[in-house]
């Protein structure tokens, strides 16, 4: 053995133990943490911090959903300047979550944001092991007890997509619409499924024709969906994408017409651009934040499986802007529809609902509940595409 | 539907044929870069980022290129300067790869870029089957159906090429007749990571037209698992490329038309049917690597 | 027959017999890696001693360090089962698709028996699982490699992809919860059949003994019993090995299912310490970075576990460039193979 190597190997060998005992002398000290919140709890959860965090599971610029809830926390920020506002991109949905928010929570945060479904245990966590901080989940539910400092909201984001449905059914010259996503989770049958009925609903030889990605956010695969459907005679392509500018383009190069998600995207698309759905979340954010700083959060309506959408109003999801190639009479329907989903016995999934198979899932004249929409795992009669499921 | 895939294939397999007839390239020179996947990333990247900046697709690709040789020397140096063992320097190179991309990209997510666009070939791109699977794609693709070629006679039919394979198979001869086998490696690693990053140009500026955190995704791998498959023969790259295109295409061709398999039984099928190429044609192929490379393979230090 | 024989010299790291120079190279060469990460956060507009700063006390924080002790036991067990094939002259990069099988196989096991059998027994089934799994999986690149002479690093890492496409194929369908709102992961392991805390309500659990035990077991198999000599010989010099008649083929099989083994176990700790359900992504490059922990620590079992924690600690330090810095979370990877290169920069390839 050369004299080098032995000096790098006890040089490491040195680095490597005193980590060792760093971190051992660190991780067996008392935990402090947990003695001094439990003594706070007197106080009202969420209240008497210097800072709000918010951890996002992607980059903010992704033009759709993590962007969107960026431009909500700036909302937050410029509402209430006293608070720092933190922010984190790039949150896994794992214990990097938890640690994430222990670090915004050591830094004066008593507000949290996790803005992603798969944030929900970490948020969990986080809420338990801190009763004096508000932990706030984007889009998930809970199951049973809801815990005092913690709370789950989302839009009833299918409204829109069911609205975006009509104008498509209406445009379609080939009555072959197509959307791309990427995992058939909930949300995303619950669009694709809005989609379709809303199509039907003003014309019923329209069919939805889906391709997936098994990605978020993968641009090769999107734009191979996005070619696939585009060469099968599919006109109008929606998406549930984290990134949606790739897809858009492409249908726009090919001369068909774009249904948006997320973000406003009629820029890429000038000519192609229906409509859509986007995200305001500055509003509710804002108005959350407002009920937990006045000390009232638990108990209140946001303390639950919050949902919004068009009958509470103030969806955060809304309908994008039309674009040029929507007619009067579309926009008509798709009040007239508006009107029907907002009233109270309305829905996009009003019965009678039809899945695949034939089977009628939700029974005529019947509504489904927020928590049977979101558990939704078929596809509606009229989309062509298979997933696993029961 | 067939042509639909196939069409696929050649227009998603030639960013990974790129990659490939560059590691083809550095392995027939004896050195094995895993981190092929890193620079085809950075070329990415460094593609997507300048043709954003200057409005030209070209220069991104010029700009690709350098960026995945720059990471590449950095797997040269590595390897042949200081006798660092290949394999696990690919995949340092390759987390170097990962993270500078993840560092510098995010300001272009979602970024616009004036990209390449296709380019029916006059005549030719109207041949029914061949025509849109062959000629009607964009310029880098025409550009790898010359250089496979190219390699080919460059590595068999010239100078330069033996002395590459000579690098490769018995790096003292080389020496007895006065050239550097260390030199002839450098520039060999080079090239291949030149190579991978216009392929990387090919997938942020013609075929998705976007720039993500890791959006290789893999294909750096499955171009040197491509090298090995081909026997080192440029050729057979092509072949092999197309296919692993082909197997990604498939997919979206199924649903598309509404015929469904499993979600991710078709996503495991490119790299399923990469194993099964390996292994049909392994016995024979392995016979026919670079001495160079096969002392890499059996030698992984042990101590 | 090595390269190194027949190489001219002048091609060969120069040896440095002179202490005094020595030194300052050795500490030019640990100093640099951060220095030139400092430069490229620099770069990114972050001050660089802050940076540093912060990432020292995020690790101080004792729920953190509890964190990099979970981290590092399955980080060991990951290194290990890259180690112990790299002694046989094998190359396992299939560490995170063999974690993947350990941890569905232990997550099929546990799911059946855990509402019906005590928790002791669920979990020893389910580490027979989960290293039957892995050893399995790598098993099959072992086979092939002996059989069609296929490199097995290359088979090892498609079949990376391949395992992760197995268990999200399970957790959309047959094995998802039926509970979970439509979300994609399996249903929670029983509180019974979980790892247990050393101090409950503590993140720290008993992985990290598995760990510990493995680190030892490995030690004194490759040190200590005659199948670890013979897979070091066969690691030295395998045409020599073949020429003494020992039975190569057998040798090499036997390290990769070791090394699956291994990984198995990692997947095991990690899903029924920290998980507790299948999810897409949970197995986060740990058989990367346990890769790389292999080499830092040259495959010699005990040092793998200072490696271990090493890397698990940038990778703990990663959150604050987070955070703190406002770095991606990815850039950590750049302190890591900074790292890493220069400790692969300063090892000498053993001498045949």
């Amino acid at each position: 053995m050369s004299i080098r190597r032995l000096s790098r190997r006890s040089v490491l060998a040195a680095t490597a133990a005193s980590t060792l005992a760093a971190v051992l002398l660190a991780g067996c000290a008392t935990n402090t943490t947990t003695a001094a919140s439990t003594g706070d709890a007197a106080e009202a959860p969420g209240t008497g911090g210097t800072a709000i965090g918010f951890i996002f599971v992607g980059p903010k610029d992704d033009y759709g959903y993590n962007q969107a809830a960026y431009a909500g926390s700036q909302a937050v920020a410029a509402a209430y300047p006293d608070l720092e506002v933190l922010t984190a991109e790039n949150v896994p949905e794992d214990d990097n979550a938890t640690r994430v928010m222990e670090s915004m929570i050591r830094k004066g945060a008593k507000i949290i944001f996790a803005t992603s479904y798969g944030h929900k245990d970490p948020a969990l966590k986080v809420a338990a092991a801190n009763p004096d901080v508000v932990v706030l989940q984007q889009g998930n539910l809970v199951d049973g007890d809801v815990p005092p400092n913690f709370g789950t909201y989302f839009g009833t984001v299918y409204e829109p997509v069911y609205l975006a449905g009509i104008v498509a059914g209406k445009t379609t010259k080939t009555n072959k619409l197509g959307y791309v996503y990427a995992f058939p989770i909930s949300q995303t049958l619950d669009n694709i499924n809005a989609f379709q009925l809303g199509a039907a609903s003003v014309n019923p030889d329209a069919k939805t024709y889906v391709v997936n990605t098994s990605s978020w956010c993968d641009p090769a695969k999107q734009a191979e969906a996005t070619s696939s459907l585009l060469s099968q005679g599919v006109d109008v392509i929606s998406q549930h994408q984290d990134c949606t500018a790739t897809i858009i383009r492409t249908t726009e190069a090919a001369g068909a017409y774009t249904v948006g998600y997320h973000a406003d995207a009629s820029e890429l698309a000038p000519t192609g651009w229906l409509t859509g759905s986007e995200w305001d979340w500055g509003p509710l954010y804002t108005k959350m934040v407002r009920t937990v700083l006045d000390g009232e959060f638990t108990g209140s309506e946001y303390n639950a499986n919050f949902r919004v959408g068009l009958k509470t109003g103030d969806n955060p999801f809304v309908q994008s802007a039309y674009g040029p190639a929507v007619d009067e009479e579309t926009k008509d329907l798709v009040e007239q529809a508006k009107a029907k989903i907002s009233a109270e016995d309305g829905s996009p999934f009003a019965g009678p609902v039809v899945d695949q198979a034939g089977t009628v899932r939700v029974p005529a004249d019947t509504i489904p509940d927020y928590q049977t929409i979101e558990s939704i795992d078929y596809f509606v009669d009229g989309v062509v595409g298979q997933i696993p499921s029961s | 539907m067939i042509v639909d895939v196939l069409t696929g294939g050649v227009r998603g397999g030639t960013a990974i044929l790129y990659a490939a007839l560059g590691e083809t390239i550095a392995e027939r020179a004896g050195v094995i870069n895993l981190g092929t996947e890193g620079s085809m990333l950075t070329g990415a990247l460094a593609a997507y980022a300048v043709t954003a900046e200057t409005g030209s697709p070209w220069a991104g690709v010029v700009a690709g290129a350098a960026a995945g040789g720059l990471l590449a020397l950095v797997h040269a140096v590595m390897v042949l300067g200081r006798a660092a063992n290949q394999l696990a320097t690919g995949l340092v190179v390759l987390f170097l790869g990962l993270g500078l991309t993840s560092m510098f990209g995010a300001a272009y997510v979602g970024r616009a870029i004036s990209p390449f666009q296709p380019y029916p070939v006059p005549l030719l791109a109207d041949i029914p089957w061949l025509g849109p699977i062959f000629f009607q794609h964009d310029p880098l693709v025409y550009g790898s159906y010359l250089l496979a070629p190219a390699i080919w006679w460059l590595l068999y039919r010239s100078r330069v090429g033996l002395t590459i394979r000579g690098a490769g198979e018995r790096g003292e001869v080389l020496t007895a007749y006065g050239h550097s086998p260390q030199l002839v490696r450098y520039l060999a690693v080079v090239t291949g990571g030149l190579l991978a990053g216009v392929g990387g140009a090919h997938l942020s500026t013609a075929y998705a037209n976007a720039w993500f955190e890791g959006m290789t995704a893999g294909r750096g791998f499955i171009a040197v698992a491509l090298v090995i498959f081909a026997a080192w023969h440029p050729l057979r790259a092509v072949g092999g490329a197309y296919l692993f295109g082909a197997a990604l295409a498939l997919s979206p061709a199924l649903q598309a038309r509404g015929l469904g398999f499993n979600q991710f039984a078709l996503d495991a099928l490119p790299y399923l049917v990469t194993i099964a190429a390996l292994v049909l044609l392994g016995r024979r192929r392995s016979n026919a690597a670079p001495e160079g490379l096969s002392r890499v393979f059996e030698l992984t230090p042990a101590k | 027959m090595t390269d190194t024989l027949v190489r001219p010299a002048p091609e060969q790291p120069k040896i440095v017999d002179n202490r005094a120079k020595l030194w300052p190279r050795v500490v030019v060469a640990v100093l640099a890696a951060p220095v030139i990460f400092g430069a490229f956060a620099a770069a990114k507009g972050v001050d660089p001693l802050a940076m540093y700063a912060d990432m020292v006390r995020s690790l101080a924080d004792p729920a953190q360090a509890q964190t990099v002790l979970v981290r590092a036991s399955v980080l060991v067990l990951a290194a290990l089962a890259v180690a112990v094939p790299a002694r046989a002259g094998l190359l396992n990069v299939g560490g995170e698709g063999q974690i993947v099988i350990g941890a569905v196989c232990a997550a099929g096991v546990g799911l059946v028996t855990d509402q019906r059998l005590p928790g002791p027994v669920v979990l020893t089934l389910m580490i027979v699982a989960a290293m039957v799994g892995g050893a399995a999986w790598a098993g099959i690149a072992a086979g092939l490699r002996l059989t069609v002479k296929v490199n097995e690093a290359i088979t090892t890492l498609l079949m990376n992809f391949i395992a992760i496409d197995i268990m999200l194929l399970l957790i959309y369908d047959p094995w998802k919860d039926a509970s979970g709102f439509g979300q994609p992961a399996s249903r929670p392991l029983e509180d019974t059949a979980r790892l247990p805390l050393f101090v409950p309500g503590g993140t720290l659990n008993t992985g990290i003994v598995v760990a510990g035990i493995a680190l030892v077991a490995i030690w004194w198999l490759m040190s200590r019993t005659g199948w670890g000599f013979r897979l070091r010989v066969v690691g030295g010099n395998p045409e020599a090995a073949r020429r003494a008649g020992l039975r190569v083929g057998t040798l090499l099989v036997t390290s990769m299912l070791v090394g699956g083994a291994l990984a198995g176990l990692a997947g095991l700790v990690h899903f029924a310490g920290t998980e507790f359900k299948l999810r897409p992504g949970m197995t986060a490059n740990f058989g990367y970075v346990g890769f790389l922990a292999s080499w830092l620590a040259l495959h010699r079992p005990l040092r793998v576990a200072s490696a271990a924690l090493l890397l698990a600690a940038i990778a703990m330090a990663g959150d604050s460039l987070q955070i703190d810095a406002n770095l991606p979370a990815a850039s950590v990877n750049v302190l890591m193979a900074m790292v890493l290169l220069v400790v692969l920069g300063f090892t000498r390839r053993s001498k045949k």
